[in-house]
């Protein structure tokens, strides 16, 4: 059926063994963007603090998104679903347990790679659409289960958390949480990262380009996929306690479709496949939607679309694409 | 789009994330550091208010009739509340926290304003709670209707001007338990608020010795046909039915009702919501006869009312719902607390609020109570069709 | 017993709305791999073309006029979407490209209509109700239900029997092979692409009188026909009128006889089909290849 076929086309660099150079200057960059985002409490008030803070939490799950539909090849609508799981679990220790961050992050890294593995096998033996309405159908239930369980606080969400602690110390202003977040963020992003360049991430890129030539090459997709499906799992919740960390506050929204959808499209913004990008688009949506909506009346879906179909006209490979192109035609040339 | 264009540009060489950050900096704006924690701050004769509103989503209709009621408030006296002059700032609160929480954030933290009126989304009400009650900052609640709200999570920090969703049921359970000769069956949608105006309801209604003849939670904000629901309660032989509906689902339950013939025979009897504003004027003729309760409506003959109304008429060229009153209400206990308070601080101005006393509004007099939720009169209405619009008269008081 | 009959045709009635919004969603995806996430954009446009032209009420040959506008309204949209699908050929990109284009059309109604909720009345003659096993059922409902029996049989002639058809299933076959033979799939493609609209739109005014018009019914409408599609197979006619029909119960059948389960039961079916039958329960026939 053709719908083994919907994916996204293969970032032929990504994918190449990185010349020595050429990964000394992204280590470069990385460092340098580290260090930029680092500064950013010292320069920045509290409130565009706090909306980066959320943008990070964002991130690790469109990084979630990524790994799944960039480099497996699998587009999800289900993501939202072990964010929310993450998101409810921290929120559930900092309210009964303890607020230590550190605490919060590992107890919703299990319960979302526990909610990913009991879902997972379902799910991971679609392939294309049928994997995407499957994933819808999981986000949805959960977010329904959300929306009437009394123990969760139903509909209500669930408040009461009182500000995260590190290392005994309470985090009450935003630029301290922004740093506790973006910790937390970049080792995500480191793991994420040394999954996608290892041997397993040149399988799950096998397994996106072409699975059965895989399955004949001797490789098993059913269990590789089944292993990032849940490793994607963990990571949407540590994403998830990043953002109740933020916010203090967990709620069905926090889950529903439209967060998974905007996940997806950070992903296909970002340009899939690569890692920086999705987390540049998670940031442009999360400005878009949260900061021009008053601006323009309400209507600032009206802004997000149009910005959606200039993206696919002007950038077909996303935002990451802008900064390969130069390299592409050095290489050809 | 040459705005956008022109920071991707930017984002081309490997400073893509300082890029970035620069952008959030224009965007918002500078602010000084982060790192330390500050309230709101007042400067002598100008307060700056946040108004939190749902701009965008299925919530909007609210929004917009609680940003006109406020509006009204202001022009009425002058652009001035207490003798200060009033700066509003007003923010989209969207559908659900995920936007509705940024939104209040950056009224506290950027704009630092006095004090937030608004709030439709009760959610989004109880998860602004904490971060109120530490910023310092008034929260004036005008529609979310959480009973916890003003219950178990209440707030110096927090007041509503609005209702608590069990209260407006309760009102009606003995007036039902009067009339109705034989079991009620209740419908709601399935999700807090449709929960616990039900459960005031219920709780009212059999202290009042009546009788539930069936119960039904239909699942929120998917459900377009009531026919089976309509079905269950025809078999069940309910002589009435309590129902709380909002928005697209009120306007297609009580169509349905009256199509499926329920309407000629069980009485449909509801919170006020089910029939206010823009949902009735959809539901047009079906809608004839239901009968709700609520803390106001158009009818309401005094000359505050009236007045108000042609106010609003003249104003935004169409008839105030609930929801815009408890905005403009909210206005009105800002403009007496800021006149008594010491200061323009939050702190004075929430210290402030315990003593307004009564307020005249176009809904009767009403004032806070200990937990800080209005206390006030509610109305058994009924709808009727005046000249080929149709209104909410007031059959009487509920008490 | 009589009870569950009338829920069965109230059931037929959501049933024949979805086959007729579903069917355009199918087939395009069938044909061109393209998931066109405007289409309950464009189903939407249909509605709020009904409200203004029957908005206060208006007679039988307005309700007709409001069907045509909406079809062509529908066919429109489809061909200025099916030409930009055309020019991004990656998958996501298009999914990315078709929702950028429902939010704009389904925000600038909001626009032009405001965020209130709309009703409308069935056209004057069908706006009451009959007895049906002593239960009141609106007539108007009855009439949908014909209109979607009477499109199943003609879209079944047409694609099934006809040389259009014909071109129509090849395409979704081997486009590359119809192509060889000298058709010019590209005029195809963008037929079918309007004529799928076109529908979705004429829905969106038979659906009036029932669901109404608001802003964020695009979104509930698109869900529905996904799961209409998927649960039915790709491509296939007869697949999106099973769906529908299937669909159609379970909303209505189904929630009458688990109501504490009503909203986990559109998904529990649709997951129970898809691990079942992967490819949905009648994929077109080109379709079970890869």
């Amino acid at each position: 059926m053709k719908a083994v076929e919907t994916t996204a086309p293969a970032p032929a660099v990504a994918a190449r063994p990185r010349r020595p150079a050429r990964r000394g200057r992204a280590v470069a960059a990385a460092v340098t963007a580290a260090a930029l985002l680092a500064a950013v409490p010292l320069v920045l008030g509290a409130y565009p603090v706090s909306m980066m803070t959320r943008m990070l939490a964002f991130a690790v799950l469109v990084l979630s998104v990524d790994l799944l539909t960039g480099i497996t090849g699998m587009p999800t609508l289900g993501q939202a679903a072990y964010f929310g799981v993450g998101a409810y679990t921290a929120a559930l220790v900092g309210v009964h347990l303890t607020s230590d961050g550190a605490v919060q992050v590992a107890a919703a890294l299990l319960a979302g790679l526990a909610a990913a593995a009991v879902t997972g096998w379902i799910a991971v033996r679609a392939h294309g659409i049928v994997f995407l309405m499957l994933t819808l159908a999981i986000g949805e239930s959960v977010h329904q289960l959300a929306d009437t369980w009394s123990l969760v606080g139903g509909g209500n969400g669930l408040a009461g958390m009182p500000p995260v602690s590190v290392l005994g110390t309470a985090l009450p202003a935003a630029g301290f949480v922004y740093w506790w977040v973006l910790a937390v963020a970049a080792a995500a992003f480191a793991v994420v990262a040394l999954v996608a360049r290892s041997p397993y991430g040149r399988t799950l890129r096998g397994i996106r380009d072409n699975e059965a030539r895989m399955r004949a090459l001797g490789y098993r997709p059913g269990p590789a996929k089944f292993g990032v499906f849940c490793l994607a799992g963990a990571v949407a919740a540590v994403g998830g306690a990043l953002w109740a960390a933020q916010v203090r506050f967990v709620s069905p929204g926090d889950l529903g479709f439209e967060v998974a959808a905007l996940a997806l499209l950070s992903v296909v913004i970002g340009g899939s496949g690569t890692l920086w990008g999705p987390c540049l688009g998670a940031a442009l949506v999360l400005l878009v939607r949260d900061n021009l909506s008053a601006h323009v009346g309400g209507h600032g879906a009206l802004v997000l679309g149009a910005v959606f179909v200039a993206v696919v006209f002007t950038m077909p490979r996303g935002l990451a694409g802008l900064a390969r192109r130069p390299r592409r035609t050095e290489a050809r040339s | 789009m040459g705005v956008l264009s022109a920071v991707l540009r930017s984002l081309r060489r490997t400073t893509t994330i300082s890029g970035l950050a620069v952008g959030a900096l224009a965007l918002s704006g500078c602010a000084g550091s982060s790192l330390d924690q500050s309230g709101s701050q007042g400067s002598g004769d100008e307060v700056k208010l946040g108004l939190l509103v749902p701009l965008s989503g299925v919530y909007a209709p609210l929004g917009e009739d609680m940003r006109d009621g406020f509006q009204l408030y202001l022009d009425q006296h002058g652009g001035r509340l207490g003798g200060k002059t009033v700066r509003v700032v007003t923010v989209d609160e969207g559908e659900t926290p995920q936007t509705g929480v940024p939104a209040a954030q950056k009224l506290v933290t950027q704009d630092r304003v006095t004090a937030v009126v608004g709030v439709v989304n009760s959610a989004t009400a109880l998860g602004l709670r904490d971060f109120f009650h530490e910023s310092k900052v008034p929260l004036l609640v005008a529609n979310a209707g959480a009973d916890a709200i003003t219950g178990e999570r209440s707030s110096p920090y927090v007041w509503r001007t609005s209702f608590a969703n069990g209260k407006v049921g309760a009102a009606l359970g003995p007036a039902v338990a009067e009339e109705v000769d034989g079991g009620v069956y209740l419908i709601t949608a399935d999700y807090a608020a449709g929960r616990e105006m039900v459960g005031g309801f219920r709780k009212a209604f059999e202290a009042a010795g009546g009788k539930i003849a069936g119960e039904k939670y239909t699942p929120f904000g998917k459900t377009q046909d009531y026919q089976p629901y309509l079905s269950a309660i025809r078999n069940s032989g309910a002589k009435a039915v309590f129902s709380f509906y909002a928005g697209a689902e009120a306007v297609n339950f009580v169509k349905q009702y009256k199509q499926f013939g329920l309407a000629d025979r069980i009485p449909l009897y509801g919170t006020g919501f089910l029939t206010e504003g823009g949902v009735l004027n959809a539901q047009g003729a079906s809608a004839v006869g239901v009968k709700t309760s609520l803390h106001y409506s158009t009818e309401l003959d005094t000359p505050i009312n009236k007045a108000f109304v042609e106010a609003y008429r003249t104003k935004h060229g169409k008839a105030p719902t609930v929801y815009s009153v408890q905005a403009y209400d909210a206005a009105a206990a800002l403009d007496k607390a800021i006149a008594k308070a010491d200061g323009t601080g939050g702190e004075d101005i929430a210290e402030a609020l315990g003593g307004i006393g009564t307020i005249d509004s176009p809904r009767g007099p009403w004032s806070f109570d200990a937990d800080h939720d209005a206390r006030q009169k509610y109305y058994l209405r009924e709808v009727r069709s005046d000249g080929g619009s149709f209104v909410n008269a007031v059959l009487g008081e509920l008490d | 017993m009589d009870t569950y009959l009338v829920t069965v045709l109230n059931g037929l009635a959501m049933g024949s709305l979805l086959f007729a919004i579903a069917l355009g969603l199918s087939l395009v995806f069938g044909m061109m791999d393209v998931l066109n996430l405007a289409h309950g954009a464009i189903y939407l446009v249909g509605a709020y073309v009904a409200v203004a032209l029957t908005g206060d009420g208006a007679g039988p040959a307005m309700f007709v006029a409001a069907v045509l506008a909406a079809a062509a309204a529908g066919a429109v949209l489809g061909g200025a979407l099916a030409g930009m699908t055309r020019a991004t050929p990656h998958h996501l990109d298009q999914a990315l490209l078709t929702l950028g284009v429902a939010l704009v059309v389904a925000e600038s109604l909001t626009v032009v209509f405001g965020s209130d909720v709309h009703s409308l009345a069935a056209p004057a003659p069908l706006d009451g109700g009959v007895q049906i096993l002593g239960q009141t059922y609106p007539v108007y409902r009855l009439l949908v239900i014909a209109f979607g029996a009477i499109l199943a049989l003609v879209v079944y002639r047409l694609v099934e029997r006809s040389r259009l058809g014909a071109v129509i299933r090849a395409t979704v076959a081997d486009r590359a092979m119809v192509s060889a033979l000298g058709i010019d799939t590209g005029r195809v493609l963008v037929g079918v692409f309007a004529a799928g609209a076109a529908l979705a739109a004429v829905g969106g005014v038979l659906a009036g009188p029932i669901l109404g018009a608001q802003p964020g019914l695009d979104e509930k409408v698109l869900l529905l026909a996904l799961v209409v599609v998927v649960v039915g197979g790709l491509g296939s006619v007869r697949g999106a009128l099973l769906g529908a029909v299937l669909i159609g119960q379970v909303q209505a059948l189904g929630v009458a006889l688990l109501p504490e389960y009503a909203s986990f039961l559109l998904f529990a079916a649709m997951a129970a089909v898809l691990l079942m039958r992967p490819a949905g329960l009648l994929p077109a026939p080109t379709a079970v290849r890869a």
